[in-house]
């Protein structure tokens, strides 16, 4: 039996090896068959509190070894040296990673490939059936419908400790700014067209994940020029030749990160949070650290007139771990029970008075507690086991506890394999110690200047700590009710730099009000061992009154600015968002405005047309005309009438 | 030129460039003052402009940038800062100067020396800080006065070609036209021929300047005509469109304008007979109804009732017009500093301002208007113990 399992590319990063799988004649009938029988384990897959080990079911193993056989059958040429063929284009992978202060930095990653299809829209369109077999269903229609070659959504919240901490994990390309950023790159014949294939995607991918996405209009989409560009030999296909690739992007600052948006997440998985690491992802845990970011990668490859869709989910938490245990053990805050108390009994220490002593520098936890969840046996999808790797230096102890037993390995990577859960045990004597981290080559902070709420100015701080020079790309997208004065543009250096040391060119492209962002990207050096900041000044304009968000004197978020480093190392990070206060009017005052201004305008304007329309006469002339004709006239002439009537004719007095 | 005339435009170029060589960064302070500078007259957006010019960057594909591509082109030649304090100032003595020639012409009704209307102009506080923040509407204003005193003098040429500047710089200056047309006594025809030929010239020029791109149009006409920069000012329209429903603003955007040209041409036609004075009433209406007002603009206006001195018998309510200019000023900027940077009043201070400035305005309008029918009623000789009224 012939079968196709898998196709074309995966992708292994960490590994740094490109594997190719052999392309297997396809044959339609037995793939749904076997789709078929995978969905069937798949849904008899139980998932219980009671912690009942699902490898005792036993459903998994027959499938596992009927399609390796067949795939044995191939004789596939294996070209990476793994023991297990792969059986579906799906690998995961955890990392972890000690960090200073006591912090663990956990990586999840996901690598998952689509079927093969034709570049060719005939081919596709005669093709009644699409094919998914680990990969999402929901994404190959949302790349489809919009002509999406790339998209790369972020969802980010936190606050990452750049100088302790060193680098972001996978030298920042995969974090977003605060909130969700997206940038996508679109096939399309023009400008025009992009957007609107643009607008498409970000409402399907609102729907998808839960977010407001769809909130990315033309006046937050931007075009950037020399950011978010793809990386050193990769290629982005064009399905129709006479088409351009537009490369877009929006983000949306501070938009709440929350469960609903990692459901969605683990849903486009294969194995849907219950095999492999996927259960260890607890929107509990996940959104109770320190920093977390979640994140979407999805490319076309090509290779001549076929393609496939490759995906990457990576979600990244940097969780502290004394804060994290402590409340698995106390859930809801309350004060430490006296005897619990770490105090210092070279000072004064009795039932009153305590002064604490420094955190221990001793740490021992296992991932479960950590949280909350064991990692529940390999995933049964690919032959790539589910992998676990500990990057820890040599004061730690990494382990793996499988069946109540403990096993090291060397390299601190582990397999997990089967269907036994696996914990993850780490252990230190000083959690100060940890594998030392990168420093990252360049520090950006941003902030917002000015008191009032009129103007302000931005200024951003850059410090190169290295002794080489960086080159780097700033990119600022603003929002138009800021209005930017260019020309303010100043450099405070205490080594006297000037504007045209550090900034080699600009891009400049000036917000229209209500239709898109200011748009700025700085291709810049930072000189080495130098600090300096670049400030300029700008206008807040007001809304229209329907435009305030409720609680406008909340202020408005500002989104990140994106430093993309070049060399010495490539190397991505945002800025941390700003809150700008604008002014606001008063929301109660439409009706009273509307009448007020109109009064005084049809007072003027009344007032000035009687000028000029009417004669001027005497007072005297007037009233004689008003008693001839007005209406004060005829009432005269009926009061004397009435007075003639009643007023009986007086005697004539003698 | 007599020796007083000397001494004025002497003393008003002393003023100002002392004020701004004592107070260096007045200049910026004044600038970022809602009074004195909006974002269609504000020196900072025309040096951005100028910035943008010579780095090669758009300048009217959106941004801050609402003034003419001619008037960015002359400030992007002038650039050293002493020349600039001199030429706004230079511009002001002019005006000053102007101001007085157009009093010589009315000598014999004017019951005063010729050089007091060019001193008041020279004394004006307000005019004296706008010409400090180097907001564009002195170079309006000089437009104007250049317009008005080439009408009075005959200058058909001069007037038309003049007109036409103050019409390209500022678009609602170019109402003022019509009521020059009717200062001049002959050759209207050839006059409004003029107008629109350097008119089309300008425009013409500023597309070639601006790399043969038309949008400039919406970035300065568009941005002026449809309010679309909702920033406080001293005018009526800015809150009243921030406050007002969607649904309405294309209404009321037209009869805001429709108000502001409304009586231009029945000032021009009642008034006919003085048509010096019309073309003044006018100027007050511009400066009443116009989008972006500053105090500038107010300032310039005030300096012509100097010559209504003749008038000044009739005037109903002066105090009170007094007073409000008063009020007006001396609140604006504490009611703005309240809302704005404080934070401790609202929009609504801010806006009862623009409110009474309107009024202020207004009521020397009207006052003067009156005191117009009134000579107009008395033949020229103040009948002061007849009580008019209107009919």
């Amino acid at each position: 039996m012939w079968l196709t399992l898998t196709h074309g590319l995966i992708f292994l990063n960490l590994f740094k090896i490109s594997v190719q799988l052999q392309n297997i004649d396809t044959n339609s009938f037995t793939d749904i068959e076997n789709d078929y029988k995978y969905d069937s384990v798949e849904s008899s897959l139980r998932y219980d509190d009671d912690r009942v080990n699902i490898g005792s079911q036993g459903y998994l193993k027959p499938i596992k070894n009927e399609v390796m056989s067949d795939l044995d059958n191939n004789k596939r040429v294996g070209l990476f040296s793994m023991e297990k063929p792969t059986k579906y284009p799906f690998k995961e992978h955890l990392e972890l990673r000690p960090l200073p202060k006591n912090s663990l930095l956990s990586s999840f990653q996901f690598h998952l490939s689509s079927n093969e299809f034709s570049i060719d829209k005939s081919d596709r369109s005669n093709n009644q059936y699409s094919h998914y077999t680990v990969f999402p269903r929901s994404i190959s229609p949302l790349m489809d419908n919009t002509n999406t070659r790339q998209v790369h959504l972020r969802f980010t919240h936190g606050i990452w400790d750049h100088e302790n901490w060193g680098r972001l994990p996978h030298d920042g390309r995969k974090s977003g700014g605060s909130g969700v950023e997206l940038w996508a790159v679109i096939e399309a014949s023009d400008h025009n067209t992009a957007f609107d294939q643009w607008v498409k995607l970000s409402n399907m991918l609102s729907g998808l994940f839960c977010a407001s996405i769809n909130f990315i209009d033309s006046a937050k989409t931007t075009y950037p020029m020399s950011s978010f560009q793809p990386g050193d030999g990769e290629e982005i296909p064009l399905f129709n030749a006479s088409n351009k690739l537009y490369l877009l992007r929006g983000a949306l600052a501070n938009e709440p990160v929350c469960t609903e948006n990692m459901a969605p997440f683990i849903k486009l998985l294969p194995t849907k949070g219950r095999q492999g690491i996927s259960t260890l992802l607890d929107g509990h845990k996940i959104f109770d650290s320190q920093w977390h970011s979640l994140s979407i990668d999805v490319t076309t490859v090509c290779e001549s007139n076929s393609c496939h869709y490759e995906m990457e989910e990576f979600i990244n938490v940097a969780i502290n771990v004394p804060t994290t245990l402590a409340r698995s053990v106390r859930p809801i805050p309350k004060p430490v029970d006296g005897s619990e108390l770490r105090c210092d009994n070279s000072k004064h220490y009795d039932a009153w008075t305590c002064f604490p002593l420094p955190e221990s520098i001793e740490g021992k936890y296992e991932l479960s507690k950590i949280f909350g969840k064991y990692i529940m046996g390999s995933n049964s999808l690919s032959g790539y086991p589910t992998q676990t790797c500990v990057q820890v230096s040599d004061n730690w102890k990494a382990l793996v506890k499988v069946d109540g037993s403990y096993f090291s390995t060397d390299n601190n990577c582990f397999d997990v394999k089967g269907e036994d859960w696996h914990d993850i045990y780490l252990e230190t004597d000083d959690t100060t110690q940890v594998d030392p981290v990168k420093a990252s080559p360049v520090y950006v902070t941003r902030s917002l200047t000015g008191y009032s709420q009129d103007k302000g100015g931005l200024r951003a701080v850059f410090k190169n700590p290295t002794s080489e020079p960086v080159e780097l790309v700033y990119f600022e997208s603003l929002p138009w009710y800021m209005n930017l004065y260019l020309s303010t543009l100043k450099i405070e250096s205490k080594s006297g730099l000037k504007i045209s040391d550090v900034i080699q060119s600009t891009y400049y492209l000036p917000a229209k009000d209500r239709e898109r962002p200011t748009h700025l990207e700085y291709r810049m050096t930072i000189p080495a061992n130098s600090t300096f900041a670049l400030s300029y000044q700008f206008d807040k304009s007001l809304l229209k009154y329907a435009e305030y968000p409720p609680d406008a004197n909340h202020g408005f978020e500002i989104e990140s600015a994106v430093v993309t480093v070049i060399s010495p190392v490539k190397y991505e990070f945002r800025t941390a968002t700003l809150l700008l206060t604008l002014s606001t009017p008063d929301f109660s005052m439409p009706y009273n405005v509307i009448i007020l201004t109109s009064t005084a305008m049809g007072f003027i304007f009344g007032t000035l047309f009687n000028m000029l329309v009417k004669r001027v006469v005497t007072v005297q002339e007037a009233d004689k005309a008003m008693t001839a004709t007005g209406l004060r006239g005829r009432f005269l002439v009926i009061k004397e009438k009435l007075v003639k009537m009643f007023k009986r004719p007086k005697p004539k007095s003698e | 030129m007599n020796s007083r005339e000397k001494q004025v435009i002497f003393g008003c170029l002393t003023t100002r460039l002392l004020v701004s060589l004592l107070f260096p960064s007045l200049q910026q302070q004044l600038d970022k003052a809602v009074e004195f500078s909006t974002p269609v007259t504000s020196f900072r957006s025309l040096q951005e402009g100028v910035f943008l010019l010579q780095n090669d960057l758009p300048v009217y594909n959106g941004g801050v940038v609402h003034h003419l591509p001619l008037l960015v082109a002359l400030m992007s030649v002038v650039t050293k800062d002493s020349l600039i304090s001199l030429l706004y100032a230079g511009i002001d003595a002019v005006i000053a100067y102007q101001l007085m020639l157009m009093s010589k012409q009315f000598s014999a009704q004017l019951k005063m020396p010729n050089w007091i209307p060019g001193a008041l102009y020279a004394a004006n506080p307000l005019v004296l800080l706008s010409c400090v923040s180097r907001s564009t509407v002195t170079f309006t204003n000089l437009a104007i006065s250049t317009a008005l005193l080439a009408a009075l003098q005959g200058n058909v040429f001069l007037a038309s070609v003049s007109i036409a500047v103050a019409g390209y710089l500022s678009f609602y200056a170019s109402f003022l036209a019509i009521p020059m047309l009717f200062i001049l006594k002959r050759g209207r025809l050839q006059s409004v021929i003029t107008i629109i030929i350097s008119l089309s010239l300008y425009l013409l020029a500023s597309y070639k300047i601006n790399n043969e791109n038309w949008n400039f149009l919406r970035s300065t006409y568009g941005v002026v005509v449809t309010f679309s920069r909702l920033i406080p000012n001293l005018g009526l329209w800015w809150y009243f469109f921030i406050e007002m429903f969607e649904f309405f603003i294309p209404f009321f955007k037209a009869v805001f304008n429709i108000f502001a040209i409304s009586f231009i041409t029945p000032f021009s036609i009642r008034f006919y007979k003085q048509p010096f004075y019309a073309f003044i009433l006018c100027l007050g209406w511009v400066t009443l109804t116009k989008p972006y007002p500053t105090l500038g603009d107010g300032g310039f206006f005030l300096s012509f009732v100097p010559f209504f001195q003749p008038l000044f018998v009739y005037l109903r309510y002066s105090i009170i017009s007094i007073l409000l200019f008063i009020h007006a000023i001396v609140l604006a900027p504490i009611f703005y500093h309240l809302w704005i940077d404080l934070g401790s009043g609202n929009s609504n201070f801010f806006y009862a301002i623009s409110l009474v400035y309107a009024l202020a305005l207004a009521s020397v309008v009207v006052d003067l208007c009156w005191s117009m029918l009134r000579i107009e009623y008395d033949n020229g000789n103040p009948k002061l113990d007849v009580q008019l009224t209107q009919l």
